[in-house]
């Protein structure tokens, strides 16, 4: 299904909070480590368009004309995004390889793999064949 | 955003051990400024420092120093709990120019009036941790998670035991801490002497625990023996700790130390004395090792720390197992013995019997009280082979395998039952 999508860039959202609590110094430098070294080979690869981590501090904004201002996303939740990466992948299942290559999943956090659509929405309205993938594309992203 | 192509730190430069020494040091400080009875709260601050750190420098790199980066970090970190915290109210000012001192000393580098401060703190939590109203295997823990930066389950993995029972330990402690009054502070005066004891006496647990092959996790365990080592070189630099026995204690460290890596073969499998490869010795750490022991012998003391330097001190100038002083090693240990007449002693002074005076004669001198230590069939099994009497030795052996769950230790023994049953059959042809 991958194959199908119209784009080449994906982001990767990292997931989940509290996965750090209980290691120790050297396992958090470890862990660091890996994590840069990582990074860097897929720069050395031409594989990152960008990244940045995020606080974990926030607010959501809803209601009509933005009444409603909660605290939120919580820190402390599983849902929590602590940082994002841009990638270039040629497919969906390519960018899921490379989340798979993120050393922090091994000690129990997520990531989530969303394409990013390049293309106008409209697009799709002149490409009947593209239509009749558009809801393939939209469940496309992932966890990993 | 992070552009893909900047130049970045590489993350191999970042020193090994970085984030558990920076966390050993901040906490002693941070200890300083907060009160000792705050200990847990600037252990918290640091993880958060660190964890920052981990989450951070993926996307921007590693910075140019990451050591003044996490003290940095924990310094923010701890004037956002400083400020929340009523506890301070009083104390805000004060603590807060304390971390700013703190900042700016870290990103100055090694000055030396600061690396003075830090060292001097680090002494301070050292003294606190080994005070005598702690019991002992409280202070051995809270020493380990303190000053080394270990987690709970890295120290339950050091002494086999598991998570909860170390944690325990831990709050234990700090509980002790609170409810004594210990003070953070080098002690002075006529109080020195029994402190530096009870210090001393800590290190020395925690690097035999490092040091003896019969528990835990190898690479935690040899992470004990540097962590001790490290420890007591900066007692050593201090004028507090500058005394002979903690030169003799530093000593005995580094001469072990420097034969640790040949102690066992490219399985794993344990290695006798003779059978190891001594150019895999550290002769650097030996040599460290003799310097410190040279300084030890400053004043008229003569403590078991002493004695036990000067046996691995032998050990270390033989080029050779065949060209070891055993006469001297014998005679040191009959002083040893006066001083600790324990069977443990007792057990190692009969291998140094044996080799003056005949197998015999060792196993005589192996005394009464050893009956569920595997060393103590080990040694019977070894100076019974030695005697010809290899059935008695493999019986020997065989006991000594059962009485031992490391799996280096139990390929030794089981090697060396072997051997004596191979050479039994041979001789009943």
């Amino acid at each position: 299904m991958s194959s199908s999508l119209q784009t080449s860039e994906y982001l990767l959202l990292f997931r989940g909070a509290g996965w750090e609590k209980n290691l120790s110094p050297q396992e958090l430098q470890t862990l660091m480590a890996q994590w840069v070294s990582w990074y860097e080979g897929l720069q050395r690869q031409g594989k990152v368009k960008g990244s940045n981590p995020l606080f974990p501090q926030g607010k959501i904004v809803s209601g009509k004309k933005g009444k409603v201002v909660a605290d939120g996303p919580f820190a402390e939740s599983k849902e929590a995004i602590g940082g994002y990466f841009l990638i270039e992948a040629s497919s969906l299942d390519e960018a899921i390889e490379i989340a798979r290559g993120w050393p922090i999943l091994d000690v129990g956090a997520e990531v989530e793999v969303r394409p990013v659509a390049a293309a106008c929405p409209v697009f799709f309205e002149l490409d009947p064949s593209a239509c009749q993938r558009l809801p393939e594309a939209a469940a496309a992203g992932a966890r990993v | 955003m992070r552009e893909s192509n900047a130049p970045t730190r590489a993350v191999s430069e970042v020193t090994e051990r970085l984030f558990r020494q920076e966390s050993g040091r901040l906490v002693a400080t941070l200890t300083r400024l907060f009160g000792v009875e705050r200990l847990g709260l600037a252990e918290d601050v640091v993880q958060d420092a660190l964890i920052r750190a981990l989450t951070t420098w993926p996307f921007h790199g590693v910075p140019d120093n990451p050591a003044a980066w996490i003290t940095q970090t924990a310094k923010n970190l701890a004037l956002d709990v400083v400020r929340r915290d009523a506890n301070f109210r009083t104390k805000e000012a004060e603590i807060a120019a304390g971390l700013e001192r703190m900042a700016a000393d870290a990103e100055a580098g090694a000055r030396d009036a600061s690396e003075h401060d830090i060292r001097d703190d680090r002494l301070r939590m050292m003294f606190a941790c080994c005070h005598p109203v702690i019991a002992e295997e409280l202070q051995v823990a809270l020493a380990l998670k303190t000053l080394c930066g270990f987690s709970a389950s890295e120290i339950a993995r050091a002494f086999l035991t598991n998570d909860a029972t170390i944690a325990k330990r831990l709050t234990r402690a700090k509980h002790r801490i609170r409810e004594a009054g210990v003070a953070f502070e080098i002690p002075a005066g006529d109080e020195l002497d029994a402190r530096l004891d009870a210090v001393l006496h800590t290190l020395y647990l925690l690097f035999n625990e490092g040091y003896k092959a019969s528990s835990g996790d190898s690479l935690v365990r040899a992470e004990l023996c540097h962590e001790a080592i490290r420890l007591a070189t900066l007692l050593a630099g201090h004028p507090a700790g500058d005394q002979p026995r903690t030169h003799a204690l530093l000593a005995l460290m580094l001469l072990n130390a420097a034969r640790l890596s040949a102690r066992a073969d490219v399985d794993g499998t344990l290695l006798r004395l003779q059978d190891q490869d001594r150019s895999r010795w550290d002769g650097a750490v030996i040599a460290r090792g003799m310097m410190h022991l040279a300084r030890s012998a400053a004043g008229a003391e003569l403590s078991n720390l002493h004695l036990q330097a000067a046996i691995a001190a032998c050990h270390c100038a033989a080029p050779d197992y065949a060209s070891t002083d055993w006469p001297r090693i014998l005679g040191l240990y009959d002083r040893l013995v006066e001083l600790d007449p324990s069977p443990v002693v007792a057990l190692n002074r009969a291998v140094a019997v044996a080799n003056v005076h005949g197998p015999q004669a060792g196993i005589d001198a192996i005394a009464a009280g050893l009956e569920g230590y595997y060393l103590y069939y080990a040694v019977l099994g070894e100076l019974e082979a030695r005697l010809g009497r290899l059935d008695v030795a493999a019986g020997h052996f065989r006991r000594a395998a059962g009485l031992t769950s490391l799996t280096s230790e139990q390929a030794f023994l089981t090697r060396r039952l072997q051997e004596c049953e191979a050479r039994a059959a041979v001789r009943s042809i």
